[in-house]
């Protein structure tokens, strides 16, 4: 763990993948337009990437399907070749990158485990001795002989993952591991993670599973189009890649300036403005002055008839001055569809109490019991705060002073 | 076998205690994995395994029948019959071995493209099972010699092992070669169907070369001029066959003394030739090991450039 090695260095990492546009690769035709090279097309998959991954990190790669994020796991684990840059790796690096690789449909658990094994890199003898440990946790200990075409997926995936934790590699490469499997095996997933934590072994994961990269990750990196767009804790990358995905939703129609947007859509904002006290728009509000949140919505979905509002108001840095909640329960009584009804949330603030400065306000409308994002506008509504009096500070408070003379 | 020189650390590099283990991590895989393809080549067949010993003696069978019956091959060939079965054990490793290894890369795309480990390991496992074919059926082989009182043993017997090393680097090379170019062009699959119907003429699986030299005139009458010219250049190509060479050789060592060394017959009867020239005929003995190391380089090369973009070709 003290190893002043880092783990994984990559340096200015490029790969380029040539499309051939002429489908036929005949020998024929090689021999025919042996004169006139190849046509093709170039695809630059990763474009000078850099990091460092130090001992015992835990890593995230993140970014939309086709931004290089396999590539770049491909090229660590030496699958792929790099066109440019270096790839130094300190320790043993788990060859494969999938749950079952190797696995034959036409063998039976037990030589699936010895050869699928045998790519893992795990010798006769410890496979023999690992066996039942192996068996045992994929929990199939009665059907060892039986074909794994007979298997169900389940019953496959936990005889992959039961053989997968078995590697000894210092460095874990692993790509989408979490994508399949349901709870109890996602959980089986984390309990592993947690262990590798404390082994204090290296972990690269490739997951579109945002909050497991905020829950398990150290770190995350951003790759878009082939190029690394984020390096950082991972919370802020996950937060950064959200509001990239969220850019590409449409919401045009609401009239907002910066909108990070993203949820499941069930409920969605269909306007939010912020007024005086004459109920007219107004982004410029005074201290001390009467400010209105007027929220539109629209029911999209058959099954909701309650959800949770929350607005939330962040200085510019992102410091939250304070997030206020309140449930819309009054559908949950009628019992019935409120697929396209629409209404409007008013939270009203008599007296605020921001000084001078620039704040957003952020607005989702989510599940009530779970939690998770409806329609979620990050910074949806930017504002400016004037304060006539120029204080210092950040709230005024509203307090009052009294004084009292001594004789 | 052909790891790949990329960009690593010294400190993978210099992993001194890491390197024997990976050699044995991959000299496990590689038995694994002919392990494997051994039982699901014979997984749905009744007869399994047997087929692998049933089918060299089914072609003998029908060549048995053809040949001797029929044309007389055998005249002054001393115990053809069990010559012509080593000739078709032999030929039968050499074009299962090659054809099954052609395929070894562009059928294992799945495992190519998600784990790492030297693609050669793949080319390696899949001759390995007609290897294992190959010794039970020249164990047969000999066997049957045994038993049919035409066998000679001898000291000469040792060169069976640097005769079969040969015939391995030989086929080797060529899967090697032909599983590399096969990714991208299938057209070498039918190459080389052609190529070997030619070869199995062209290596004396059911003739030896003392019989070419007999059908030039010569064998028995040296020094005088051959009374079927294009024989004799027939034989002058067949003695650089290293395919002909092998069967030739372990026809002599395996089986019995009185089938003479492919040197024996270039230096004897060709030399002894009238038209050729001494110096010209010796200058035939060491090609066919020349060819094996030629191919084997070419195969190795070829398969080692193409090897870095396996995983994107598939």
């Amino acid at each position: 763990m003290s190893d002043a090695l880092p783990a994984i260095r990559v340096e200015n990492l490029s790969k380029r993948f040539r499309i051939r546009l002429d489908r036929s690769s005949s020998l024929k035709h090689r021999l025919t337009h042996w004169r006139s090279a190849s046509r093709y097309r170039i695809l630059e998959a990763l474009h000078e990437v850099s990091f460092e991954v130090p001992t015992g990190q835990f890593i995230g790669i993140i970014g939309h399907n086709g931004s290089g994020k396999s590539t770049l796991l491909k090229i660590l684990s030496r699958i792929y070749r790099p066109d440019d840059g270096r790839v130094a790796i300190n320790g043993k690096v788990s060859p494969f990158l999938e749950l079952g690789v190797g696995f034959n449909p036409e063998l039976t658990a037990r030589e699936n485990v010895f050869l699928s094994g045998a790519i893992l890199g795990l010798s006769r003898p410890e496979l023999h001795r690992r066996f039942a440990e192996i068996i045992g946790f994929a929990e199939l200990e009665s059907f060892v002989d039986h074909k794994l075409k007979n298997f169900s997926s389940g019953m496959e995936l936990r005889l992959a993952f039961a053989l997968a934790i078995q590697a000894h590699a210092e460095v874990l490469l692993m790509d989408e591991v979490l994508a399949v499997g349901d709870a109890g095996f996602q959980q089986k997933c984390f309990d592993t993670f947690a262990r590798y934590k404390k082994e204090g072994r290296t972990v690269v994961l490739v997951t579109h599973g945002l909050d497991a990269v905020n829950m398990y990750c150290d770190r995350a990196l951003l790759l878009d189009h082939g190029r690394l767009a984020g390096d950082g804790p991972a919370p802020d990358i996950t937060a950064r890649y959200r509001r990239a995905m969220g850019a590409a939703v449409d919401s045009s129609h609401l009239n907002l300036e910066v909108v990070d947007r993203w949820g499941s859509r069930d409920v969605v904002v269909t306007g939010i403005e912020m007024q005086d006290e004459r109920g007219v728009e107004d982004r410029n509000p005074l201290t001390g002055g009467f400010v209105r949140m007027e929220v539109g919505y629209l029911i999209q979905n058959d099954s909701v008839n309650e959800f949770n509002c929350v607005l939330r108001v962040s200085r510019q840095d992102g410091m939250v001055m304070w997030e206020a909640s309140a449930p819309v329960t009054r559908y949950a009584a009628i019992g019935e569809s409120q697929r396209g009804t629409t209404g409007t949330i008013r939270y009203d603030v008599p007296r605020l109490p921001l000084l001078d400065g620039s704040y957003t306000v952020t607005v989702e409308l989510g599940e009530r019991r779970s939690g998770s994002a409806f329609d979620h506008l990050e910074g949806a509504v930017p504002f400016r705060v004037i304060d006539r009096g120029s204080r210092h500070g950040l709230l005024d408070p509203g307090g009052s002073w009294t004084f009292m003379e001594s004789t | 076998m052909f790891a790949p020189a990329d960009a690593r650390t010294p400190a993978t590099e210099a992993g001194g205690p890491r390197q024997p283990s990976a050699f044995r991590h991959y000299r496990h895989l590689t038995l694994e994995l002919a392990v494997t393809q051994f039982k699901l080549r014979y997984t749905k067949s009744a007869l399994g395994y047997a087929w692998s010993l049933l089918k060299p003696a089914m072609l003998f069978g029908i060549t048995y029948v053809i040949f001797v019956d029929l044309f007389h091959v055998e005249d002054g060939t001393p115990d053809y019959g069990i010559q012509l079965l080593l000739g078709i054990v032999t030929w039968t490793f050499f074009a299962e071995c090659t054809a099954a290894s052609m395929q070894a890369i562009a059928g294992s795309g799945g495992l190519i493209r998600k784990a790492y480990f030297p693609r050669s390991i793949l080319v390696i496992a899949a001759s390995l099972s007609s290897v294992f074919t190959f010794l039970i059926n020249l164990t047969l082989v000999a066997l049957i010699a045994v038993l049919l009182h035409q066998i000679d043993f001898g000291l000469r017997m040792l060169v069976v092992i640097p005769l079969l090393v040969e015939l391995y680097f030989l086929v080797l090379g060529i899967s090697l070669f032909l599983s590399a170019l096969f990714v991208q062009y299938h057209d070498v699959g039918h190459i080389w169907e052609v190529l070997m119907q030619l070869l199995f003429y062209g290596s004396g699986v059911m003739f030896s070369l003392t019989y070419v030299l007999q059908r030039a005139g010569l064998a028995h009458r040296p020094g005088t001029a051959p009374t079927a010219p294009h024989f004799l250049w027939a034989a002058q190509l067949l003695a650089a066959n290293p395919i002909m060479q092998i069967i030739e050789d372990l026809r002599h060592a395996l089986v019995t003394p009185v089938a003479p060394w492919t040197a024996s017959v270039v230096t004897g009867h060709l030399v002894a030739l009238g038209q050729t020239h001494p110096l010209h005929a010796s200058l035939l003995l060491p090609v066919p090991f020349l060819l094996v190391l030629l191919i084997f380089a070419g195969g190795a090369l070829t398969f080692r450039s193409r090897a870095r973009t396996f995983a994107e070709d598939l």
